[in-house]
């Protein structure tokens, strides 16, 4: 896998609640090209670096770049929404859909931002293709989907907003093996295609069988990063996560 | 996104608006009852409903002060245009001011308090009607307290006399004997598009096709951007988020566009009634009952939520009133013995109703969409 020029940079980031101090100087990149994951157990604050990513929470030392330009900083940085339309999209933990709009218009809200309709069609078209479960449901509203169709449905609008990477949070959790197999393997297929991908996940194993480099996050610290088929032998994360 | 540049009605909407229409009808059958002159309540109140909608139905906000802004939206139209002001910019300008201080308004109580979420932003809205009420009642060298601010102007027709005069060189409209003609029982003045009171079945079209502005506004609002934003926020404010819509600002825009529908409405209610009428008129009772009416017609549907206002306003403003009138007529019913009243039934019949409804109908009567369980 030959890499490419780092797209998302993050750079000694401090961040919290309130009194509660989160991420101790948490850095790691994205290079073009590749699937990342960020692994780490509960309360790591594996989802707490997507939401400074996504200038959802603010930081409090270190700085995030994206595509070369700083996008996250102390004090500030470039307000969350115009982040989508300069391709930086999250599809957020726990399926978070639009349970009473049709499939079709759950898709096409990830679109909202988007000023050409050709190129709208043709992404609808390739998640279409993707998932053909939600070419048959286009019509039924998101909530009558299963968890794993909404899944489907969330990564599907976060396509649709055209992404350079996207950073999906948990997308396995709480979902039928055999769907987390097919979600998977579509995000093996959009990085083929030249999505970079950043994946937080607590299912270490299928995240790093995945991933072409991994993290390991623990309590706010990276304590590991490495490519992932050397983590997935590593002694002290076969100890720690991967239960053997 | 495929854009639709503008959309009219759909059936159901026609068929509401039909229905309303068809009113003056029943005066030419029935002239000793009169719909015409309270049916534009009816209007009046589906306008409110409507502003009701975009906050409750379509954004998914708790308001329980919308009569708040329908008062505001009142006595802006009456110290724009009563006599006793130095403004009297006429009706038509006074009602679009109306609508554009309501927006203002609807927005200065949005922006400090749209953060709360679901039962707080419900009690701060609730107090905020309770305080517009009060300072309206207090107010006195500007409200006049408890007296209102009358005698507004009625509506008048934008060019009617210009087009009245271009009909009588044409020849169509000179007699008044044709006039009275056409317009059957009412005794009108020749100039066909002068409104008063003598002329009812004008001022109840000239309401209607503001209801159907409303309507063709709303419509169109719900199917833009600034419509999808609100659903995503209603829906999962989270996702929107994500989807690169901000909900503050989405949540603003929803409260100001309420706001300003309900004022509109508040400006047609005093030109209804020829003046503010007192604070009172604007109670807690007033927005409750647009609630009713967005429920029980069908939240998030415009054909529902006027539908709505046609049953439960015709009911309470139109029916019982006609009703009552007509048993005291007929010797059934009489002043002193309030159970022998159809008009004192009217809260015991919206309860029943709103109770019937949440079990067997708790989408509304036309319904959006089946509420889907998370």
């Amino acid at each position: 896998m030959s890499s490419g020029a780092p797209l998302l940079e993050i750079k000694g980031i401090v961040a919290g609640y309130g009194s509660v101090e989160v991420l101790h100087e948490v850095s790691l990149e994205v290079r073009e090209g590749e699937i990342v994951t960020l692994i780490g157990g509960n309360g790591a604050g594996k989802s707490t670096t997507l939401m400074c990513a996504s200038g959802v929470v603010p930081l409090r030392a270190g700085e995030i770049s994206f595509a070369g330009e700083r996008i996250a900083q102390v004090g500030g940085g470039v307000r969350a929404d115009l982040l989508v339309p300069r391709g930086l999209v999250q599809v957020p933990e726990g399926r978070r859909i639009f349970p009473r709009m049709t499939v079709l218009e759950n898709l096409m809200m990830g679109a909202y931002t988007r000023n050409d309709p050709a190129g709208v069609q043709k992404d609808l078209a390739h998640v279409y293709e993707l998932f053909d479960i939600l070419k048959k449901r286009s019509s039924q509203l998101g909530g009558t989907l299963s968890g794993g169709e909404q899944q489907m449905l969330a990564i599907g609008r976060a396509i649709l907003s055209k992404p350079r990477l996207l950073m999906m949070d948990e997308p396995s959790m709480g979902i039928a093996p055999l769907l987390v197999a097919r979600i998977f393997e579509a995000v093996k297929e959009l990085n083929r295609s030249g999505l970079t991908i950043l994946l937080v996940e607590q299912n270490a194993r299928a995240a790093l069988r995945l991933a072409h480099r991994g993290y390991v996050l623990e309590t706010g610290r990276i304590t590991l990063s490495d490519d992932a088929q050397k983590l997935l032998v590593d002694p002290r994360v076969l100890a720690s996560y991967l239960g053997e | 996104m495929a854009e639709r540049r503008f959309s009219f009605f759909t059936r159901g909407q026609c068929i509401v608006l039909a229905l309303l229409a068809a009113t003056p009808l029943l005066d030419l059958a029935f002239p000793s009852i009169q719909l015409s002159g309270p049916m534009r309540t009816v209007v009046v109140y589906a306008i409110l409903a409507l502003g009701l909608n975009v906050v409750v139905g379509w954004t998914g906000l708790l308001n329980l002060g919308i009569a708040a802004f329908m008062a505001i939206g009142a006595y802006a139209f009456g110290i724009l245009t009563a006599e006793v002001y130095p403004f009297q910019v006429g009706f038509w300008w006074a009602l679009l001011l109306s609508g554009a201080i309501g927006a203002f308004a609807g927005w200065l109580l949005g922006a400090p308090t749209l953060r709360l979420r679901g039962d707080y932003l419900a009690i701060v809205t609730l107090g905020f009607g309770e305080i517009v009420q009060d300072g309206l009642k207090n107010l006195q060298a500007i409200t006049k307290g408890t007296e209102g601010i009358n005698p507004l102007p009625k509506p008048t027709v934008p060019f009617g006399a210009a087009i009245q005069s271009g009909l009588e060189i044409v020849g169509i409209a000179s007699a008044p004997a044709a006039t009275k003609a056409a317009e059957g029982v009412v005794a009108a003045s020749s100039n066909w598009f002068e409104i008063s009171s003598a002329t009812p079945a004008r001022w109840f079209y000239l309401y209607l096709i503001l209801l159907a502005v409303v309507i063709f506004f709303c419509r169109n609002l719900e199917f833009s951007r600034l419509g999808r934003q609100w659903f995503a926020v209603r829906e999962d404010e989270l996702a929107a988020r994500c989807m690169a819509i901000e909900p503050d600002k989405a949540k603003l825009k929803a409260f100001a566009a309420g706001a300003a529908l309900a004022a509109i409405a508040g400006a047609l209610f005093a030109s209804h009634l020829a003046s503010t009428g007192e604070p009172a008129n604007y109670d807690f009772q007033v927005s409750i009952l647009a609630l009713c009416i967005v429920i029980v017609g069908g939240i998030g549907s415009i054909t529902g939520v006027v539908l709505g206002a046609i049953v439960m306003v015709g009911l309470s403003n139109v029916v019982l009133p006609a009703l009552t009138q007509a048993m005291q007529r007929a010797g059934i019913g009489s002043t002193e013995n309030v159970l022998s009243s159809p008009d004192n039934y009217k809260y015991l019949i919206f309860g029943l109703a709103l109770v019937l409804m949440m079990r067997f109908r708790p989408d509304g009567i036309v319904h959006t969409r089946k509420a889907v369980k998370k």
